[in-house]
């Protein structure tokens, strides 16, 4: 299988998909909108990474499953 | 026409299930009792209600039939849609959700209006009115395909049974029925989902030599198929690069930006943290078993055909998986249960599209038309009036979307149509105070001309194809949609730069740098940030001012509770999930501990139960 058919869609969806990501991070934690000082939102923002790096890992998994079955 | 499905039994099941739900749905309509009861609910529900109420809006009936064909074709890449929407959830939970709460907007086009002017939301309205009418109508079509195939009654004829089906509980019951079938639905579609799968392995643990499913499974797909994400570029009908700005982005944002259906189930929810948990919940958890619910079919369909000769046809069309796996592995009955889980798809896709039609036809051309006069009771008339006429207008449409090719097709183009520019419009107007009115109306027009041309003249697009293979006839599908968002947001940025926004215009609360201020202005007074406890209290009828509560000193002490302050109060039973609440303002207390006073109208509004305790938790 070439990179095509396995790295290269995982890099560009958390590359591009990443700075969407990072972006609307950043915009909502210096607009107040996100308050860190909030315990309530303190939690969000363990949450909102977790999401990120739960769907990374899954993908990444099953990339590296399906190269060792070949 | 030619029977050439399913059993008797399989079609009293369906016929059982129909019956069930609209009198499910109808029963719930006793909690409509004003326009905000009809349209969000009361906003008043617990997290876990609007999630599993969400499950079943985001699986349409022609969900099943589509993943599961793509799932045979290409594999487990068939669940890349469903497992992409996290990136813009910190925008989502802690930008636009606030907005949409706090502000209590009715709708999408309202946003419109009070952050640019009428003429925006004139035409918001329209373009959002075409995309959910048209939706129905793609829903209708879909389940009518399958339904008349087994009940050998024409295609129209279905259609308009299915229509006036959903109508029954709809009409009566607004957003709480909505709710309240969805949730049932919810748990049939996943029950039904997962049933199939657990069939399906099991029916290769019976025919191969594998002890495990799982393992029989994985050992007979081969390794591209195992792979979660599409190869990058190729094939021009299924890749990743081009799946990935149609959905990951453009359908990302307009599903979780733009769906009005779903807007209205987060302000349904009790408070804004209670939205958060219910839309973080839906994309970490409920939606991973989504893509399995609506593709393990395909999945299985490609191992029985890997490992088990002559147990499907040779010349098996992917598009017919869904229905002879189903066939294949469930026994009669449990074949119409699978049928009735796609009901229950269509059913309840509809009925929340539905309700949000009438709703921005109430809130956004009613409503500004009348400037606002007549009574809740009319509108509340009028919204079920309007539900009517959304169906009839949907209904009307099937034939136009019949004629294309494939429903596919049919529901890519009006995707890819309406959309864009909707995206660009909203997600500009929140994320950028500079972006003027002339700017997003150029957005919606000048851009929506620049996509047509894009579908007239396939060159403009090849410079954003990342080497997709132009098919001639058919153009650049998912890739397009690259190009809509770059013309739609060149033309707003563009516009915006050469344009002066209206000085007079203000814009508080309508952008993500004033999310900060919401809650003084939704509270109309400072906001009490302190943790208070929840406290369980019995209710006591009192005169009091409209709206306000009157609670004992130290039931105030433990919510750390001062008067002003708002007060959410419920049924203390937690499987309610809020259906019985209110909203309400502490007044000054009272020397009575563990008793709240509530007035008449407040008890009926809550629908509490004489001699039940409440709980009352502060909100602000």
């Amino acid at each position: 299988m070439s990179f095509y058919q396995t790295w290269l869609p995982f890099i560009y969806l958390y590359g591009i998909g990443g700075v969407s990501f990072l972006f609307g991070t950043f915009l909502i934690f210096r607009t107040g909108a996100l308050n860190v000082n909030d315990p309530v939102h303190k939690k969000w923002v363990w949450v909102l990474f977790y999401g990120y790096f739960f769907y990374a890992f899954i993908h990444a998994l099953f990339i590296y499953l399906a190269i060792e079955s070949v | 026409m030619e029977n050439i499905l399913g059993t008797n039994l399989d079609r009293i099941v369906i016929l059982a299930y129909f019956a069930i739900v609209m009198g499910f749905g109808a029963y719930f309509g006793k909690y409509s009792k004003t326009t905000s009861d009809y349209f969000f609910g009361g906003r008043r529900f617990a997290w876990w209600l609007i999630t599993i109420s969400i499950v079943a809006t985001g699986i349409g009936s022609h969900s099943f039939v589509k993943y599961s064909t793509k799932a045979y074709q290409y594999g487990f890449s068939s669940t890349m849609t469903y497992m992409n929407d996290w990136f813009f959830m910190p925008l989502f939970l802690f930008g636009w959700l606030p907005i949409i709460y706090y502000l209590r907007l009715g709708s999408i086009p309202e946003y419109f209006e009070r952050r640019f002017s009428r003429e925006a939301r004139y035409i918001a309205t329209f373009m959002i009115l075409m995309y959910m009418i048209g939706y129905i109508a793609i829903q209708f079509l879909t389940l009518a395909t399958a339904l008349y195939k087994i009940y050998g009654i024409p295609l129209m004829l279905t259609v308009i049974l299915i229509a006036i089906a959903t109508t029954i509980y709809m009409h009566f019951g607004g957003q709480t029925s909505v709710i309240f079938t969805d949730l049932i639905q919810g748990f049939i579609l996943i029950f039904a989902g997962l049933l199939l799968f657990y069939l399906g392995l099991n029916f290769l643990v019976d025919n191969t030599s594998y002890s495990s499913g799982l393992k029989a499974l994985w050992e007979n797909l081969s390794p591209a198929e195992k792979l979660p994400l599409a190869n990058f570029n190729s094939p021009p009908d299924f890749n990743f690069v081009g799946i990935f700005w149609q959905d990951g982005i453009a359908g990302s944002i307009g599903f979780l930006f733009l769906n009005q259906g779903l807007i209205m189930r987060f302000m349904a929810a009790r408070s804004v943290n209670e939205g958060r948990k219910a839309a973080a919940f839906n994309v970490l958890v409920i939606l991973p078993v989504s893509a399995i619910v609506v593709s393990n079919a395909g999945w299985i369909g490609k191992a029985i055909a890997n490992s088990i000769p002559g147990a499907l046809p040779v010349d098996l069309a992917p598009n017919d998986v869904f229905v002879s796996v189903a066939n294949l592995i469930t026994s009669p009955g449990v074949f119409g249960f699978i049928i009735a889980a796609l009901c229950a798809a269509l059913m309840s896709t509809s009925d929340t599209l539905v309700n949000a039609s009438s709703s921005v036809i109430i809130n956004d051309i009613y409503r500004p038309l009348t400037k606002n006069k007549a009574s809740d009771e009319e509108q509340l008339k009028l919204a079920r009036l309007a539900s009517v006429l959304v169906k009839i207008i949907a209904v009307c449409l099937v034939p136009f979307f019949n004629s294309f090719d494939s429903i596919y097709e049919a529901h890519g183009w009006f995707h890819s149509t309406f959309t864009p520019p909707l995206v660009v419009g909203v997600f500009l107007g929140i994320f950028w105070r500079r972006f003027t009115s002339a700017a997003v109306i150029a957005t919606f027009v000048v851009g929506a001309f620049l996509m047509i041309l894009g579908q007239m003249y396939p060159s403009l697009v090849s410079p954003f194809s990342h080497g997709i293979e132009f098919r001639p006839g058919r153009g650049y599908s998912y890739i397009g949609a690259l190009y809509n968002l770059v013309v739609c947001a060149g033309v707003g940025v563009i516009v915006t730069l050469f344009t002066k926004p209206n000085p007079n215009k203000n814009l508080t609360g309508l952008t993500v740098f004033d999310v900060h201020k919401l809650k003084n202005i939704f509270k109309g007074s400072d906001v009490n940030e302190l943790t208070g406890k929840p406290v369980i209290v019995n209710y006591k009828i009192k005169d009091l001012k409209e709206d306000m509560v009157s609670f004992s000193e130290d039931d105030m002490k433990i919510a750390n509770a001062n008067k002003g302050d708002l007060v959410y109060i419920q049924d203390s039973r937690w499987w309610l999930g809020g259906l019985k609440s209110i909203h309400a303002t502490y007044d000054t207390p009272h020397k009575e501990s563990g008793i709240v006073y509530i007035s008449q109208k407040q008890c009926d509004s809550g629908m509490f139960i004489d001699g039940l305790p409440l709980k009352s938790e502060k909100e602000m």
